[in-house]
C-alpha cells in the first residue's frame, strides 16, 4: 500500500532520515514509535507529501508520489493531527464537509456520511454544530478523524492524535479507534511515543531512533527477537514504573 | 492577482484623469495662495470676468508660490495674482533679470504673460511688537546684529526663498539662531503670546496697524519691490481674446491704502473675501457681482460629499491594490520585506510633499490628492495581510494541504478568512488615518473638511476652523465604529470567540 525507498531528509543540512526503506501493507495498523527527534513524525509527513525527501522514493498505491500528483493522492488519503488541525472560522460539521463541497459531491451523500461518522464516534448530530473552540480536547480530535474518514479513504495518517488529551479521555479514545480500525479495515499509519498506545492499536511497529529504522516487526517479536539493545531499552522502560509498583503490592 | 492590480491601477488612472479633461476647455481657473490678500485679488478678479459675462471659477487658497506656479505653467489654472519680487527671486530664480521687459520675456519662455503693475507695493518687511522695540531699541534691521538672542518665527515660504531668510541673514550678517518656520496667520499669535519677538510681514498686512507692530526700516536696501501683477497664460488670450481686455483694466487701479482696508475687512471685520471684493469692484467698475452666500450647512454638505469622495475613492483603491501586494509578499519572505520596504518608504514621504509631487504629473484638485491618500492607505493594509497570512498557524496550514486542497483554495476558503480579522484591522487604519490626511487635500484644492479648517486658520476663525475638524473628528470615529460593526458581522463566530477565549 505504502513503499518507501532509500528515504534520506535533511533539515538545514541536517540529515534526520538516514537512507530508511519500509513497505506497509494493506488492511494494517502501523504504529511508528522512538524517543523525541527520531525522525517518524518527519518521516509520516514524508508519505503525504508535506515534505520532500532529498533522496529516495515514496509510492501510494503503486503511485510514484510527485508534485503533480500530491494534490489527487491527498484527496485519497484522511490525515489528523497532534491537536486536530481543524479549521477554527468554521463550525465542527463545515469542517467535515470542505473537502466533498469543494469536490461538489452530492450533498444528500454527504449528510448521509456524516449521520454514518456520527455513529462511528458516538459523536451527536448537535455536537457538530459549534465552532473547535467550544468543543472539549477529546471532542476536537473526533472530529477531526471524522474529516479525515469523511471521503472513505484507503488510508488514514495520525500523528500523535491522542496526545493533547489528558490521561481519561486518551484511554476511552484509544479503546475506541481500536474499535473504528478494526470495524474500518483500512490501511493505518499511527506516530506516537506512548508504548501502550502501540501495543493496543498496532499489528506492526516500527521502532526508530534518531533517523534510523531499528527494526519493523510485531510487538511479540520486538519482544523475543529484539534487533537492537535500544528496542528493548525502550520497550523496558515505560512498562518499569507499573512493575515497580506491582513489585511492592506484592 | 497581478491582472487585478493592473486593472485596479488602470481604473483608479481613469477614473482620476477624466475631470481634469473635461474641465479643461470650458472654465477659466484662477487660483490663489493661502494668504488672504491673494484670495481677495482673485476673487476681485474673477467676479470682474464674471460681471462681464465670462465663466470664470475660483480655486481658492491653493498653498505657496511654487504649487501656484507649477499649476498654471501645468495648465491646471489660467490666472493667479503674484508679486515682481516673488517672480524674480523664486519663480524666475537664478535668471538674469534686471528690467520688466526681462521678466516678460523670462515668463514669456514657460508659456506666461504679465499685465502691468495693479497698483500697490507688498513688500516684505520685519516687524516687532512696540515692547520688543523699546526694549532693544530696535529702528533698523541692521540694529537686529546686537541681539544675537532674538527669536525670529518666519513664514515657511521665507525660511527658504531666494530673497528670503538665508540671504537677508547674509546681506546684513544677522547672528540669530533660533529661528522657526510657521504660518503667517500663525505668527501674529506666537508674536503676541511672547513665544517668539520678530516675524516677516507683508506691509499690506492689516495686523501690522491692528497690533501696532513696529516695522524695523530696510536700511541697507535689502527687500526688492513686490508690485502685485496678474500671471495668465499666453494662450488664454487665443481662447478668450477679449479676457486681456479685462485684465488690463486693473493697472494701477488698487492703492495700497486701498489693498490694507480690503486685508483689514476680512481679517478682522469678518467680512468675507467675497463681499469685500463686491464692493470693491463696484466702486471701481459700477458693477454688482453677484455673489453666493453659502450657509454652513451647503458647506457642510459640500466639503463632506468631497471629502468622503476622497476617502472611499482612494481606500477602496488601496484595498484592491494592497491586499494582492500582501498575499504575493506572503510567499516569499525575501519579497514580502521588499514590498513593506517600499510601501513603507512611501509613507515616510511627507504628506505636503507627495502632494507637491503630484502636480506635474496630475495637476491640482481630487486627482492628486486621490493618489497621495491612496498610496498613504497601502501600508497598513499591505503589513496587516502579509503578516495575518503568515502569522497562520502551522498546524492549520499543514491540515489545509494535507487535505489536499489547491493553493488557491487554500487560499480563498483557510488563510484569507483566518487572516480576516488582521486584514481588517489594517483596513481600519488605513481608513481613519485616510480620513485625517485628506483635510491637506483642501491645500491643492481638493476640497474636504481641510477647506473651512486653512480657512479658519487664515481668518484666525475658531467656528470655521471647528467647522471642517468637528466633521472630521465625527468621520473618523464613524469609520471606527462600523468597522468594528463589520468585524461582528462579517467575522466568523469562531474567531471571534478565539479571540475572547485567549484575551
Amino acid at each position: 500500500m505504502i513503499h518507501l525507498k532509500g528515504i534520506s531528509k535533511s533539515f538545514n543540512g541536517n540529515e534526520v532520515i538516514h537512507d530508511l526503506s519500509l513497505e506497509i501493507p494493506q488492511g494494517k495498523t502501523v504504529v511508528l514509535i522512538g524517543p523525541s527527534g527520531c525522525g517518524k513524525s518527519t518521516l509520516l509527513r514524508l508519505m503525504v507529501g508535506l515534505l520532500w525527501p532529498e533522496k529516495g522514493n515514496i509510492s501510494l498505491f503503486q503511485e510514484d508520489l510527485s508534485k503533480a500528483n500530491v494534490e489527487k493522492l491527498r484527496q485519497q488519503v484522511g490525515f489528523v493531527l497532534q491537536d486536530g488541525g481543524l479549521f477554527p472560522h468554521m463550525t465542527a460539521v463545515q469542517n467535515m464537509r470542505l473537502m466533498a463541497d469543494y469536490l461538489q459531491h452530492d450533498p444528500i451523500k454527504t449528510e448521509h456520511r456524516i449521520a454514518e461518522l456520527c455513529d462511528l464516534t458516538h459523536i451527536s448530530a448537535d455536537l457538530l454544530k459549534r465552532y473547535p473552540s467550544e468543543l472539549s480536547g477529546g471532542q476536537v480530535q473526533r472530529v477531526a478523524l471524522m474529516r479525515a474518514l469523511m471521503l472513505d479513504p484507503q488510508i488514514l495518517f495520525l500523528d500523535e492524535p491522542l496526545g493533547a488529551l489528558d490521561p481519561l479521555n486518551r484511554v476511552s479514545l484509544q479503546e475506541e479507534m481500536k474499535t473504528i480500525f478494526s470495524q474500518l479495515g483500512k490501511t493505518v499509519v499511527l506516530v506516537t511515543h506512548d508504548m501502550g498506545e502501540a501495543a493496543s492499536l498496532a499489528d506492526l511497529i516500527v521502532i526508530m531512533q534518531d533517523g534510523y529504522l531499528l527494526q519493523y516487526d510485531t510487538l511479540s517479536k520486538l519482544s523475543s527477537h529484539p534487533a537492537d539493545p535500544f528496542v528493548t531499552e525502550f520497550i523496558n522502560a515505560q512498562r518499569k514504573p507499573w512493575q515497580q509498583l506491582e513489585d511492592q503490592i506484592k | 492577482m497581478k491582472n487585478l492590480t493592473f486593472y485596479s491601477c488602470l481604473f483608479l488612472s481613469l477614473l482620476i484623469a477624466n475631470p481634469v479633461q473635461a474641465e479643461a476647455a470650458s472654465e477659466i481657473r484662477i487660483g490663489s495662495k493661502k494668504f488672504t490678500e491673494s484670495v481677495i485679488l482673485s476673487e476681485v478678479i474673477t467676479q470682474h470676468l464674471q460681471n462681464n459675462h465670462i465663466s470664470a471659477t475660483h480655486k481658492d487658497q491653493l498653498g505657496g508660490t511654487r504649487l501656484l506656479w507649477k499649476a498654471l505653467v501645468q495648465g491646471e489654472l489660467d490666472i493667479y495674482p503674484d508679486y515682481t519680487g516673488t517672480i524674480i527671486y523664486e519663480i524666475l530664480q537664478g535668471e538674469e533679470i534686471s528690467s520688466d521687459a526681462d521678466i516678460k520675456a523670462a515668463l514669456a519662455r514657460h508659456g506666461v504673460s504679465i499685465t502691468a503693475p495693479l497698483g500697490f507695493n507688498n513688500t516684505y518687511a520685519l516687524g516687532v511688537t512696540p515692547s520688543t522695540a523699546r526694549k532693544y531699541s530696535l529702528e533698523k534691521i541692521s540694529d537686529l546684529r546686537q541681539y544675537p538672542e532674538l527669536r525670529f518665527g518666519f513664514t515657511n515660504e521665507f525660511m527658504d526663498r531666494e530673497d528670503g531668510w538665508p540671504s537677508l541673514r547674509n546681506h546684513y550678517q544677522l547672528p540669530q539662531t533660533a529661528v522657526r518656520g510657521l504660518d503667517h496667520d500663525l505668527a501674529y499669535k506666537g508674536l503676541e503670546a511672547g513665544s517668539i519677538d520678530l516675524i516677516d510681514l507683508y506691509s499690506t498686512d492689516a495686523e501690522i496697524a491692528y497690533y501696532q507692530l513696529s516695522i524695523l526700516e530696510d536700511d541697507e536696501s535689502y527687500f526688492p519691490d513686490y508690485r502685485a501683477v496678474i500671471l495668465y497664460r499666453t494662450e488664454l488670450i487665443d481662447h478668450v481674446p477679449e479676457i486681456q481686455a479685462y485684465l488690463t483694466q486693473f493697472g494701477s487701479i488698487i492703492s495700497e491704502t486701498e489693498m490694507i482696508k480690503m486685508n483689514s475687512d476680512v481679517k478682522l471685520e469678518g467680512r468675507s473675501e467675497a463681499e469685500v471684493a463686491q464692493s470693491f469692484l463696484n466702486i471701481k467698475f459700477n458693477t454688482l457681482s453677484k455673489i453666493e452666500v453659502a450657509t454652513r450647512l451647503d458647506r457642510l454638505i459640500a466639503t463632506t460629499s468631497e471629502h468622503l469622495f476622497l476617502v472611499c475613492l482612494s481606500l477602496g483603491a488601496a484595498i484592491l491594490v494592497a491586499i494582492p501586494l500582501g498575499i504575493w509578499g506572503s510567499r516569499n519572505s525575501a519579497l514580502g520585506q521588499v514590498i513593506l520596504s517600499i510601501v513603507g518608504i512611501i509613507q515616510t514621504i511627507p504628506s505636503l510633499a507627495l502632494l507637491v509631487f503630484m502636480i506635474p504629473l496630475l495637476g491640482i484638485g481630487g486627482p492628486p490628492a486621490l493618489v497621495a491618500l491612496f498610496l498613504y492607505s497601502l501600508l497598513p493594509i499591505v503589513r496587516n495581510t502579509l503578516s495575518g497570512l503568515t502569522g497562520l498557524s502551522i498546524d492549520v496550514q499543514e491540515s489545509a494541504r494535507a487535505l489536499g486542497l489547491p493553493a488557491s483554495a487554500r487560499l480563498r476558503l483557510i488563510e484569507l478568512p483566518l487572516a480576516a480579522r488582521s486584514i481588517l484591522a489594517g483596513i481600519k487604519t488605513s481608513a481613519v488615518i485616510n480620513v485625517g490626511t485628506a483635510t491637506l487635500g483642501a491645500l491643492i484644492g481638493a476640497g474636504g473638511y481641510g477647506q473651512p479648517i486653512l480657512t479658519g486658520i487664515r481668518l484666525d476663525d475658531t467656528g470655521l476652523i471647528l467647522e471642517g475638524a468637528i466633521p472630521a473628528a465625527v468621520l473618523a470615529l464613524l469609520v471606527q465604529w462600523s468597522f468594528d460593526f463589520a468585524e461582528r458581522t462579517f467575522l466568523s463566530p469562531g474567531l471571534q470567540m478565539k479571540q475572547e477565549s485567549t484575551s
